[in-house]
C-alpha cells in the first residue's frame, strides 16, 4: 500500500516535471552539501555570447542549458535540454525534441522559442559569438527552426557527423530579446561582471547567488532544474559550489592541502608528490590518482615546407628527413624529465582520451640514432665538417631553428632533449624559447611571396573528442595547417599526395555518420600522419585528479578521463558529510 | 604660492601626454594583440578573428587607437576593457580598493616600527642590538616577497596541522562564512580586559595631567587605541547574540567583515612590510647619526637638557624631514598595490589584474592604471613639495 503510495506520488512529481532527465551517478548520492573548487582567475563575463574563455564558460555552464552533449560513460551523445532527436533527410536535417514542462529559475517556460532565439544570436556574425562555428560549415549556414513550442529543427548544407553534438549556451530569450532588438552593444552589455547576480537568471543545476571580485563565485541549487537521478529525485543534490579564485598554482595547492577546496588537480609530479605525502601522513582524508589519464592536449614539433630557404623547404617536405627527426625523439626521457614520469609518449593526432576515435596502432618511427643518422646519409648529409656539423655535398650545413613559446616549462625541456639528441648524431639544432604572441605570428603569418619565417617550431593544441572539429589543422584550406600553409583561405602552392589524402580523409570523416565507418576512417587518417610526419608528436601529460574523501559520486580511478574529469555529472556528486 | 601650484599644474599635462603616450607604445611593442592568441584555436574561423580585430578596433593604426582613448580620458572615462568588456573603473577600482588596505596597513607599521628602530639603533650604534637590527634588516631586504609569502602559506598549514585551529589563513582576503558566533564569543572575554587597561591607563594620565606632568605619547596612543577598541567591541556584544552563528562574508555586518579582512591581512602584512622596514630603518639610522654629530646637538647636550629631550625634540625632528618629503611619494604607491604577495596570497589586489591584463594584452585596463597612477605620482610629487616648504623654513617656492 505505502509502495503504491510512493509511486503514485512519484507519478504526480513527474506530471508536474513533465519530462526530467535522469542523471544516473556513480552511487546513490543525498541531497545538501557545498562543493569548493579553485580557479586560476576571475570570470570575465556570465554572457553566454560573449564568454571565449574558460573561467567564464566553466560557470555559465552550471546555470545555462545546452542541447545535447557527450555521455561521460560512453563519450556517445546524449539529450540534455533535448529529450531526443530524430534524423531525416539522409542526415540533413535533424529534429529535436526539447523537455517539455522546463522553466527558468524565475518562473517563465523554458522552451523552443529561447532555442531559436539564442541559435539566431549565435549565428549572428555582427555577435560575434563564440560558438558561431556552430552555425556554419564550410561556408554555409546551418539553419534553424521551430516546430512547435517543444521541437526544433536544424537544416545542414550537407551530411555533417557532429550535428547531433550541439553544446552551445541556450539563454533566456525573455531578457536577451529586447537587447538584440536594440543592438549588438546593448546584447553584450547584458549579464557582466557588473551585473548584480539575483538579476542572472538559471536554466540549469545551479543559480548564481554572490559574486565577490577576486575571491569567489558562489551558486546555490536551483530548484526548477529539470534533470533527476535514477530514483527519481530532483538533482543536483549540492546545496551549493563555490569557486575559490586563486591565480596562484602552489596557493592552489596550499587550498587543498588544508582541506578549503574539495578537487584538485595535481600539475606536476612535485605536486603529486606534495599531496601524496600529507594523504599518507594522515593529515588529509583524500585520494589522488597519479597518471590516471593523460590530457587532451598534444605538444608536436612542426617544419615549415614553406621555408624562405628553399633548400631548407625542400629539405623539410622530404618525409625521410621527418622519420630521421622522429627517431631523434626520445620520449623516456621527455616523460622522465620534462613531466616527471607522469605521462604518455604520443604517436597520433587524436588525443589519447578520445576513446571513441583514438588508435595506439598507428606506424612509429622510435627513439633510434643510429637509423637517423642512415636516413640523413640518404639525404646527402654524410659527412661532418670540422665543427662536428653533418654537411652534404655542396658542403651545407645540416642546420635548424627550433623555437617554443618561453615560460611553459614542459615544452621548453622537450626542445631541449630533442636538441640535445640531433646534436649528438651532428644536426645543428639552435634551440631558442620565444615570446606566444610572436610565437604565433611565425606559424601563421604567410609573406606574399607563400613563404614564412620559421624552420622548426614546438608547441601544442587543445584537443577535444571530436575530430572533425579540427578540419581547419588538417583539411589542404584550413588556416591552422602549420607545415604547409596557403596564403589567407588559399590552397598552398605545393602540396603532397599524403596531404590530399588526409583533406579527404578528414572531409569524409566530417561527412559520414555511421560511427563504425566513421572510426575507420580516422583509424586510416591517424596512420596516414604518423607514417608521413607532417607534425611530429612528442609527450602528453598526465591527468592526476585529487580529491577529498568526503565527496561521493565520484568515479572509481579506472573511469577517471581527463576529457570528462573525475565525476560523471556535476549534478549527481554529493557531500557525505 | 597659487602661481606656483598652477605652474605645477599645468607642466602635468606634458607630463601626462608624454607618460601615457610611452606607455601605450611599449605595450603595442610587445608581439601580437589580444586576439592573437584566439588564432591558435581550431574552432574559431579566420573572418572570426577578422571581425574580433574590428570590433575591438584592433585593425587602425596606432595613432588612431591612441587619440580614441585620449579623447575617452579627456571625457573623464578610462574606456572599455577588452576583457571584460565593461569600463576599465569597474574592473581595476575595486581592486585598487582591496590593495589600499594592505598597503596603509603596512606603511603604517613600517613607519611605526622602522623610526623607532632606526632611532634606537643610531643612539646605541655598534652595539648588539643594533647589530641584530641590522642583520634582520638585509635579511629582510634580501628575501623576495613572493618566496616570503610561499614560506608564509607553509607555515599557516603548519600551525594548522599542530594546532588543529586555523591561527593563520591559508590565502584570501575573506573566508565564504564567517564565524559570528565565536566572534561574539571573543568580545565577550576581550572586553574586560580592554575596559580595565583604559580606566587604569585613564587613571595614570588622569592623575599626571593634574600634577602638570608631561603625558608620554605612547601612553595617549595606548588610551586612543583601547578606547576604540572598546566601542568597537560594543558592536559583536550588542549585535553579535541576535544574529545566526554563521553567516556568509557577504552578508555578515560590517564589523565581522573588518575582523575577517585584518585577519586575512596579517601574513600579507607582514611580509610586505619586512621588506618595506628594512631600507627604512636603515635610512633612519643613518639620518639619525648624521644629525646628531651636528653642532647644535652639542649645544643641547651642553646646555645640559636631559638625553630624552636631545634626542626626541632637537635630534628626531630634523632626521625625519626627508621622510616628509617622502609622503607625497606614497601616493602612487598606495594604488600600485603589494606586488607578487597578492597573487602568491590569493588577495584580490590591482597586481593579480595587471599581471592578467598583460599577458592577456588589454592595452585600455594597463593604461588606465598607468593613467591614474601617473596622475597621482604627479599629485604626489606636488603634495610632497608644498609639505616640505611647510615642514622646513629654509624653503621657499616665488
Amino acid at each position: 500500500m505505502k509502495k503504491l503510495l510512493v509511486l503514485g506520488i512519484l507519478a504526480l512529481v513527474g506530471v508536474a516535471m513533465a519530462q526530467p532527465k535522469v542523471f544516473r551517478g556513480t552511487e546513490p548520492g543525498r541531497p545538501g552539501g557545498a562543493f569548493r573548487v579553485a580557479a586560476i582567475s576571475d570570470p570575465r563575463t556570465f554572457n553566454p555570447f560573449v564568454a571565449r574563455e574558460t573561467s567564464s564558460t566553466d560557470i555559465i555552464q552550471l546555470f545555462l542549458p545546452w542541447l545535447t552533449g557527450y555521455n561521460p560513460y560512453t563519450q556517445a551523445v546524449e539529450g540534455r535540454l533535448a529529450r531526443s532527436w530524430e534524423v531525416r533527410n539522409n542526415g540533413l536535417t535533424v529534429i529535436f525534441r526539447l523537455r517539455e514542462g522546463v522553466r527558468w529559475s524565475d518562473g517563465r517556460p523554458l522552451d523552443a522559442d529561447d532555442v531559436i532565439f539564442s541559435a539566431t544570436v549565435h549565428a549572428d556574425r555582427a555577435v560575434n559569438s563564440n560558438a558561431r562555428m556552430s552555425f556554419e560549415l564550410d561556408g554555409q549556414p546551418i539553419r534553424w527552426t521551430k516546430i512547435d513550442q517543444h521541437t526544433v529543427r536544424a537544416d545542414f548544407p550537407k551530411p555533417f557527423a557532429p550535428a547531433l553534438i550541439q553544446s552551445w549556451f541556450i539563454a533566456p530569450r525573455h531578457i536577451f530579446e529586447p537587447a538584440y532588438r536594440a543592438g549588438v552593444p546593448q546584447l553584450q552589455a547584458l549579464w557582466s561582471l557588473d551585473t548584480p547576480v539575483a538579476q542572472i537568471i538559471s536554466g540549469g543545476p545551479f543559480r548564481l547567488e554572490a559574486y565577490v571580485r577576486g575571491e569567489r563565485v558562489v551558486l546555490v541549487r536551483n530548484p526548477n532544474h529539470w534533470g533527476v537521478d535514477e530514483r527519481g529525485a530532483a538533482v543536483a543534490y549540492l546545496e551549493r559550489y563555490t569557486i575559490q579564485i586563486v591565480p596562484n598554482l602552489e596557493a592552489a595547492m596550499a587550498r587543498f592541502l588544508a582541506g578549503d577546496t574539495d578537487v584538485f588537480n595535481a600539475a606536476n609530479a612535485d605536486q603529486v608528490a606534495q599531496v601524496l605525502e600529507r594523504i599518507r601522513g594522515g593529515r588529509l582524508a583524500g585520494e589522488i590518482f597519479p597518471n590516471a589519464d593523460v590530457t587532451m592536449g598534444t605538444n608536436f614539433i612542426v617544419f615549415n615546407w614553406n621555408n624562405r630557404d628553399a633548400n631548407k623547404a625542400r629539405l623539410f617536405r622530404q618525409v625521410q628527413f621527418r622519420r630521421a627527426m622522429a627517431h631523434l625523439m626520445d620520449k623516456e626521457s621527455m616523460v622522465e624529465v620534462a613531466l616527471g614520469g607522469l605521462g604518455k609518449p604520443q604517436w597520433s593526432p587524436i588525443s589519447i582520451p578520445a576513446r571513441a576515435f583514438f588508435t595506439d596502432d598507428v606506424p612509429k618511427f622510435e627513439f633510434n640514432p643510429r637509423r637517423a643518422a642512415q636516413l640523413l646519409a640518404e639525404l646527402g648529409f654524410r659527412t661532418r665538417n670540422r665543427d662536428g656539423w653533418l654537411v652534404n655535398a655542396q658542403g651545407q650545413e645540416l642546420r635548424f631553428n627550433l623555437f617554443t613559446n618561453q615560460g611553459n616549462t614542459v615544452r621548453e625541456r622537450i626542445a631541449e632533449i630533442f636538441r640535445d639528441e640531433a646534436r649528438k648524431i651532428g644536426v645543428r639544432v639552435e634551440y631558442r624559447p620565444i615570446d606566444f604572441n610572436e610565437l604565433v605570428r611565425q606559424l601563421t603569418g604567410v609573406a606574399p611571396d607563400g613563404t614564412r619565417e620559421f624552420d622548426a617550431i614546438l608547441i601544442g593544441l587543445t584537443g577535444g573528442v571530436e575530430p572533425a572539429f579540427a578540419r581547419n589543422v588538417w583539411q589542404i584550406d584550413g588556416p591552422l595547417r602549420m607545415w604547409n600553409l596557403g596564403p589567407t583561405g588559399q590552397r598552398p602552392a605545393q602540396v603532397e599526395a599524403f596531404e590530399v589524402l588526409m583533406d579527404n580523409l578528414m572531409r569524409r570523416g566530417a561527412t559520414t555518420l555511421d560511427q563504425a565507418q566513421r572510426r575507420q576512417i580516422y583509424v586510416q587518417f591517424q596512420r596516414v600522419v604518423a607514417e608521413n610526419l607532417p607534425i611530429i608528436y612528442t609527450v602528453a601529460p598526465a591527468f592526476n585528479p585529487a580529491r577529498l574523501a568526503r565527496m561521493g559520486g565520484m568515479f572509481p580511478r579506472e573511469q577517471i578521463n581527463s576529457f570528462v574529469g573525475q565525476f560523471p555529472y556535476i549534478e549527481t556528486v554529493f557531500a557525505k558529510n | 604660492m597659487t602661481d606656483y601650484i598652477l605652474r605645477r599644474m599645468l607642466q602635468l599635462v606634458p607630463t601626462f601626454l608624454g607618460a601615457t603616450l610611452l606607455a601605450f607604445l611599449v605595450i603595442q611593442l610587445a608581439p601580437g594583440d589580444f586576439v592573437t592568441r584566439l588564432e591558435l584555436d581550431p574552432t574559431i574561423t579566420r573572418e572570426a578573428i577578422a571581425d574580433l580585430r574590428q570590433e575591438f578596433g584592433l585593425d587602425q593604426p596606432l595613432p588612431v587607437q591612441y587619440a580614441k582613448w585620449l579623447s575617452n580620458i579627456v571625457q573623464g572615462e578610462l574606456g572599455l576593457s577588452l576583457m571584460f568588456k565593461t569600463d576599465v573603473w569597474s574592473v581595476i577600482g575595486p581592486r585598487i580598493y582591496n590593495s589600499m588596505v594592505l598597503v596603509v596597513l603596512a606603511t603604517l607599521i613600517i613607519y611605526l616600527v622602522a623610526i623607532p628602530i632606526g632611532v634606537y639603533s643610531a643612539v646605541r650604534k655598534y652595539t648588539v642590538p643594533d647589530r641584530a637590527f641590522t642583520v634582520l634588516a638585509f635579511l629582510g631586504l634580501a628575501t623576495p616577497n613572493f618566496f616570503f609569502a610561499l614560506i608564509m602559506l607553509f607555515l599557516a598549514i603548519r600551525l594548522f596541522d599542530l594546532t588543529d585551529m586555523r591561527i593563520l589563513p591559508i590565502g584570501g582576503m575573506t573566508t565564504e562564512f564567517i564565524n559570528i558566533g565565536s566572534l561574539t564569543q571573543a568580545a565577550q572575554w576581550l572586553i574586560w580586559p580592554v575596559l580595565v587597561g583604559f580606566l587604569g591607563l585613564a587613571a595614570l594620565v588622569w592623575q599626571r595631567a593634574r600634577r602638570m606632568h608631561l603625558v608620554p605619547i605612547s601612553w595617549r596612543l595606548g588610551l586612543w587605541l583601547l578606547g576604540f577598541s572598546g566601542i568597537f567591541l560594543l558592536f559583536p556584544l550588542l549585535q553579535g547574540p541576535g544574529l545566526p552563528e554563521m553567516l556568509p562574508s557577504t552578508e555578515a555586518p560590517w564589523w565581522a567583515r573588518t575582523v575577517n579582512i585584518l585577519w586575512h591581512a596579517i601574513p600579507v602584512v607582514i611580509v610586505v612590510a619586512t621588506a618595506g622596514m628594512a631600507g627604512l630603518m636603515r635610512v633612519m639610522r643613518g639620518q639619525m647619526l648624521e644629525v646628531l654629530s651636528q653642532d647644535y646637538i652639542r649645544t643641547a647636550r651642553s646646555k645640559g637638557l636631559s638625553e630624552r629631550v636631545v634626542i626626541y625634540k632637537h635630534a628626531l625632528r630634523n632626521a625625519v624631514i626627508p621622510f616628509i618629503a617622502g609622503i607625497g611619494g606614497l601616493l602612487p604607491a598606495l594604488i600600485g598595490g603589494a606586488g607578487l604577495v597578492e597573487v602568491v596570497m590569493a588577495w584580490p589586489g590591482i597586481t593579480p589584474m595587471l599581471l592578467e591584463a598583460i599577458a592577456a594584452i588589454d592595452v585600455y585596463v594597463v593604461m588606465g592604471l598607468v593613467t591614474v597612477t601617473t596622475f597621482l605620482l604627479i599629485l604626489g610629487n606636488l603634495v610632497s613639495d608644498l609639505l616640505l616648504a611647510w615642514v622646513d623654513p629654509r624653503i621657499r617656492y616665488s
